[in-house]
């Protein structure tokens, strides 16, 4: 097999288990906490380092932004032998208890993405391979990381037409109490891949899961003024960053320990 | 609080921990594996049971068929005192690897069904809680039960939406149906039943645990021949231990999931 297209990896470039952030900035970052790493591939938005964690092969791929190019990434991924996907990003919280820094380990997700519903109708869930919740609980056990478990609402909208959020004032009445009724459904948290994530990895019987630091309150993002400044309000630090990549880490050695135990999760 | 209107049961009625058949029918079939248990209340399709099965508080009631009663149901159950519901019922399947008589661990489902839309919007996940799934493996195991873990796909419909005219009266059919069954076998969808997906995001969007299993009594996709006729009383087989072995799983998740609360001394979460 060739190159894939935009990912530019071959069969043997990644491990059967790949980390996923959105930020391509964010992948040596991750590999840095390997015992080794080297850069694999680089071609627009996906950067892929693979190495070594803690005796298990470990990969990370970059997806960029939005459901689009993570669906992307994932088909070529896959082509080239990943089997267990877990995302590794940052989050909103929409829940008082969900404070900014833990991490949110996600079980399934809202899925308001367009890309899922190309591959299957609405009504099919967005699920998490339970196997990898389970380690991920462990992984944030060990870590000592404040985390919940829950459901993400994946959004392909960044500025939600809202009231001084998206530009020129733009509003529009749907979006309005869309982040309370979230918040009422008992939904965690808001990103922007899970979704396409966990219904991709389903429908091809492999698995997937996410987790996702707290950058910021939904809530609270607005400032005074009403006006929302994502730069001047989220807070992804490096100790937040490097909490997120130890915890997914771990989540892949645990992963692979049990599947080389003869539990496939 | 008095009685709930639909189920007549009233606070101290139930355990936390509830099993939800279908078939009144049942109840009392699977309360009797408990060590003690006493009918609870009886009132249109909702039969509850209440006792202690291997030193565990259990209920079971049942929902009757369909998402609208089994959504009354859930909402009376929790207002008395249930937090934790674990489904068992039957169900066809969409997979070639999956045989009559095995289990099915539900994680998810599909939202095929119109009371769980008048909740939450389709776009929100029919899922089940970790611990729920996670002790219903553990049973699985424990039994030696054969058990798939997947979503199911919960429809408000027994007879519409097969492949071939036949299965509706009248060989009432429309073309919307033709490829519905092989797309869901795509989709690595495991079952078909009529519940799973209100009783998950109920669970899920009041803050409670909630899971399910079913035995597999048919593959949907053979059990309407080339004649497109369904006939399930002809083609569905209850003959045999099924009910015996979901009743024994149901209430080893229950016990499972109930030394784990006591272990970890913290109040039922999602």
């Amino acid at each position: 097999m060739s190159t894939q297209y935009h990912v530019k990896l071959a069969p043997g470039d990644v491990a059967p288990y790949v980390l996923l952030p959105g930020d391509p900035g964010r992948v040596p970052v991750v590999a840095s906490h390997w015992d080794e790493a080297r850069e694999v591939s680089r071609n627009r938005e996906y950067v892929t380092y693979t190495g070594t964690y803690r005796g298990a092969s470990i990969s990370c791929t970059s997806t960029g932004i939005g459901a689009p190019s993570t669906a992307i990434a994932l088909e070529e991924l896959a082509r080239v032998g990943a089997t267990t996907f877990v995302r590794i990003g940052t989050c909103g919280s929409l829940q008082e208890q969900v404070r900014i820094g833990d991490v949110a380990i996600f079980d399934s997700a809202a899925r308001y993405d367009g890309a899922s519903q190309l591959y299957a109708p609405i009504e099919f869930p967005a699920v998490a391979d339970h196997g990898v919740v389970s380690a991920a609980i462990q992984a944030a056990h060990g870590q000592g990381v404040t985390h919940h478990v829950g459901t993400t609402f994946s959004t392909d909208v960044f500025y939600t037409p809202q009231e001084g959020v998206a530009f020129g004032g733009y509003q529009q009445s749907w979006a309005r109490e869309v982040y309370e009724d979230a918040r009422r459904q008992n939904i965690l948290a808001a990103e922007m891949e899970s979704s396409v994530l966990m219904v991709l990895t389903r429908i091809w019987g492999l698995r997937g899961g996410a987790m996702a630091v707290v950058a910021d309150d939904v809530f609270a993002s607005v400032d005074e003024t009403g006006a929302f400044d994502a730069e001047a309000t989220f807070d992804v630090g490096a100790a937040q960053m490097e909490r997120l990549a130890r915890v997914g880490s771990e989540t892949v050695r645990l992963l692979s320990e049990r599947d080389a135990a003869g539990r496939t999760g | 609080m008095s009685l709930q209107y639909h189920l007549k049961l009233a606070h101290g009625d139930v355990a936390p921990y509830v099993l939800l058949p279908g078939d009144p029918g049942r109840v009392p079939l699977v309360a009797s594996l408990w060590d003690e248990s006493r009918e609870v209340a009886s009132n249109r399709e909702y039969v509850t049971f209440t006792g202690t099965y291997r030193g565990v508080p259990i209920s079971c009631t049942s929902t009757g068929i369909g998402c609208p009663s089994t959504a009354i149901a859930m909402e009376e159950l929790a207002r008395v005192g249930a937090t934790t519901f674990v489904r068992i019922g039957t169900c066809g399947t969409f997979q070639d690897r999956v045989h009559t008589g095995d289990m099915a661990i539900f994680d998810s489902a599909a939202r095929y069904d119109g009371a769980s839309r008048l909740y939450a919007p389709i776009e929100f996940p029919a899922v089940a809680s970790h611990e729920v799934v996670a002790a219903a493996i553990e049973a699985g195991e424990r039994l030696g039960y054969p058990f798939h873990v997947g979503t199911t796909r919960s429809a408000d419909t027994f007879y519409a939406m097969h492949p071939r005219p036949g299965s509706s009266f009248n060989d009432y059919w429309q073309s919307a149906w033709r490829e519905h069954f092989d797309d869901l076998k795509r989709l690595n969808v495991v079952a078909a039943e009529m519940e799973a997906s209100v009783i998950l995001v109920l669970a899920r969007i009041w803050g409670l645990r909630a899971g399910g299993i079913a035995v597999v009594l048919d593959n949907v996709l053979r059990v309407s021949g080339d004649s497109g006729e369904f006939d399930p009383q002809e083609q569905f087989d209850h003959g045999g231990d099924e009910i015996e072995r979901l009743a024994r799983m149901g209430s080893e998740i229950v016990r499972i999931v109930a030394e784990r609360d006591a272990a970890s001394e913290r109040a039922p979460a999602t």
